[in-house]
């Protein structure tokens, strides 16, 4: 495979850089225009090479929702390094296991790693460097199959599997995604989510990529302070998880702070009740609402909902990315016609090409050339998606399949109700139930009963139980397991 | 209640939301000292607050509190008006 310096990703997004681009840190103000981006993306390269790492070698990235993460990742991808980037608290629960199974040489930090937790050899370096490399420092020679990152799969609590990602996995998911959104090259994103999932990565390189710009804030906390945020700093995107928009919609004075300048929101990391997607689009009428189906496995997105383009389709996940082939299949891997539920496979430019050594999990999920995604779902006759959730999130009761996510769908988009979550459990007589938890909008109301009433017959319900929240990963993401044990 | 009565109960509050040393909170901690206190620990730190004091938090109530004098602030406001508040 042709070897060049365009191939590198990270130095593509810096030769892309423009005088819009930016990196801003919003609680603070600071600002770094597009050739500060850039050298100390380069900086930063050439400091890692200085210390004696080589291209090829693993380094941990401790993200934050700072700029400075997100240097050090593209700055160590840049150099022809492999970032691994974790998330800052799961790097310092879990920092020995994280270094063992990425084997990294190097663990990088923006605040440096506390206490002796990052031992067996491996280099500590915290903060970015400030060397100036005499002349054109290029990035790292390679080919679009090499790798470019090993990211860390969402949605589990415990050390993540890592997906082998390369920069023509990257480069490819990033121009598809931009064509779905429709983003120009005056774009500025709000970004609430660190680079070490891949929603936020996406939302760094895509916006990067059009030479436009991008805010970190960690104090969504305090989300008004990010609706203020976004105004200051001019932002055009806003991406979050279902989470997120909960909270924007009862926790915060969306109504009353104006957004002018947005032009779309983005989200993705499961299922948004449409009555809630509606809610947003009424209290922000000038910003579009786009729903995002993917994986890492797949870089990052797979397939995009544009709510204003078809609102009829509201609750499903759109159509794939236009340089993804998409197919619903059987176990055997054969087609399935349109209406039928099955497995959601893809193959393209940015599937992956498997996880760090770990040959049998990849033989399992990346077999044939497909991806094969574990979340079923039905593609109507005009090619829309519509997820019933991922495998092992089904019961069978009385020998009728019934997808959790769609119990959750269902008691999502009743009033009062400001989450749910369902797990499935044994039953005597029904062979297996399922057990709900819902969180109410305000703490008066009685919701068990109506919830059950509102479930058909044949969806045995063995608990209905009102909770003030539910346990959640750090990417935002419903931790069934727990409320299984919760349950039990 | 008292400040001095407050804020044991509030770092109580802390140490069942985050499971860290609650005497390592005082009125200067922010969310910037407890790594877990972002977003999602936020509501769940607010849910902890309504049930030792049982009380309910509103929008602006969980905008207010930045840091732990904030909180503290935020909840003797509300136990005040409670107090307060005719007998139905």
């Amino acid at each position: 495979m042709h070897q060049s310096n365009e191939s590198n990703f990270a130095g593509c997004l810096v030769q892309r850089l423009g005088a819009r681009s930016c990196l801003i840190e919003a609680a603070t103000g600071e600002t770094l225009p597009g050739h500060d981006i850039a050298s100390r993306i380069t900086d930063f390269a050439a400091g890692l090479l200085s210390q004696g790492l080589r291209p090829r070698d693993r380094i941990l990235i401790s993200c934050s929702l700072t700029a400075a993460s997100a240097l050090a990742y593209l700055g160590a991808m840049y150099a022809g390094l492999i970032p691994v980037p974790v998330d800052e608290r799961l790097l310092s629960a879990s920092a020995e296991l994280l270094l063992a199974k990425s084997q990294a040489k190097a663990v990088w930090s923006g605040k440096g790693i506390h206490g002796s937790r990052a031992r067996g050899g491996a280099l500590e370096i915290a903060g970015l460097f400030d060397v100036h490399p005499i002349g054109i420092f290029p990035p790292a020679a390679c080919s679009g199959d090499d790798l470019a990152a090993l990211m860390p799969t969402s949605g589990s609590t415990g050390v993540p599997r890592l997906v082998m990602v390369s920069h023509g996995n990257l480069r490819a998911n990033t121009e598809a995604i931009i064509q779905s959104q429709g983003l120009g090259s005056d774009e500025r994103a709000m970004l609430i989510m660190p680079v070490s999932y891949c929603f936020g990565a996406s939302v760094l390189h895509t916006h990067l990529y059009q030479g436009g710009g991008v805010v970190f804030d960690p104090r969504f906390m305090f989300p008004d302070k990010v609706l203020h945020a976004m105004t200051r700093y001019g932002c055009t995107t806003f991406a979050g998880v279902p989470f997120v928009y909960n909270m924007l919609l009862r926790r915060s004075n969306l109504r009353s702070i104006p957004l002018p300048g947005l032009r779309r929101f983005l989200q993705a990391g499961g299922a948004l009740a449409p009555e809630k997607i509606r809610e947003i689009c009424e209290i922000v009428p000038t910003a579009e609402f786009l729903v995002m189906y993917g994986q890492t496995e797949a870089t990052a997105r797979i397939s995009c909902f544009a709510a204003k383009d078809a609102p009829e389709k509201l609750g499903s996940a759109g159509r794939p990315l236009h340089n993804l082939e998409l197919r619903i299949a059987d176990e055997d891997g054969r087609e399935l016609p349109n209406g039928e539920v099955g497995e959601i496979q893809v193959q393209g430019p940015s599937v992956c090409g498997g996880y760090s050594d770990e040959p049998e999990p990849t033989r399992r999920k990346f077999r044939d050339g497909w991806l094969r995604t574990g979340d079923f779902a039905c593609r109507d006759d005009e090619g829309y998606l519509w997820i019933k959730g991922r495998a092992g999130e089904f019961v069978k009761i009385r020998g009728l399949r019934v997808s959790l996510g769609e119990v959750e769908a269902r008691v999502a988009a009743m009033p009062g109700v400001y989450e749910c979550a369902v797990v499935g459990v044994e039953h005597p007589d029904a062979g297996e139930a399922v057990a709900i938890f819902v969180v109410p909008e305000n703490e008066t109301q009685v919701l068990a009963q109506e919830v059950r009433r509102a479930l058909p017959p044949q969806w045995t319900c063995v608990s209905v139980n009102v909770v003030r929240q539910l346990p959640r990963t750090v990417d935002g993401k419903i931790e069934r397991p727990q409320l299984q044990m919760a349950h039990e | 209640m008292s400040a001095e009565e407050l804020l044991p109960k509030v770092r109580t509050a802390f140490q069942s939301t985050f499971d860290i040393d609650p005497q390592t909170i005082t009125p200067d901690t922010t969310p910037n000292d407890v790594p877990a206190w972002d977003s999602m620990g936020h509501v769940t730190l607010a849910s902890s607050l309504e049930q030792a004091f049982g009380l309910t938090f509103d929008v602006d109530d969980l905008m207010a509190m930045e840091n732990v004098r904030e909180i503290c602030k935020v909840v003797q406001s509300k136990l005040d008006r409670v107090q307060c508040a005719p007998v139905q």
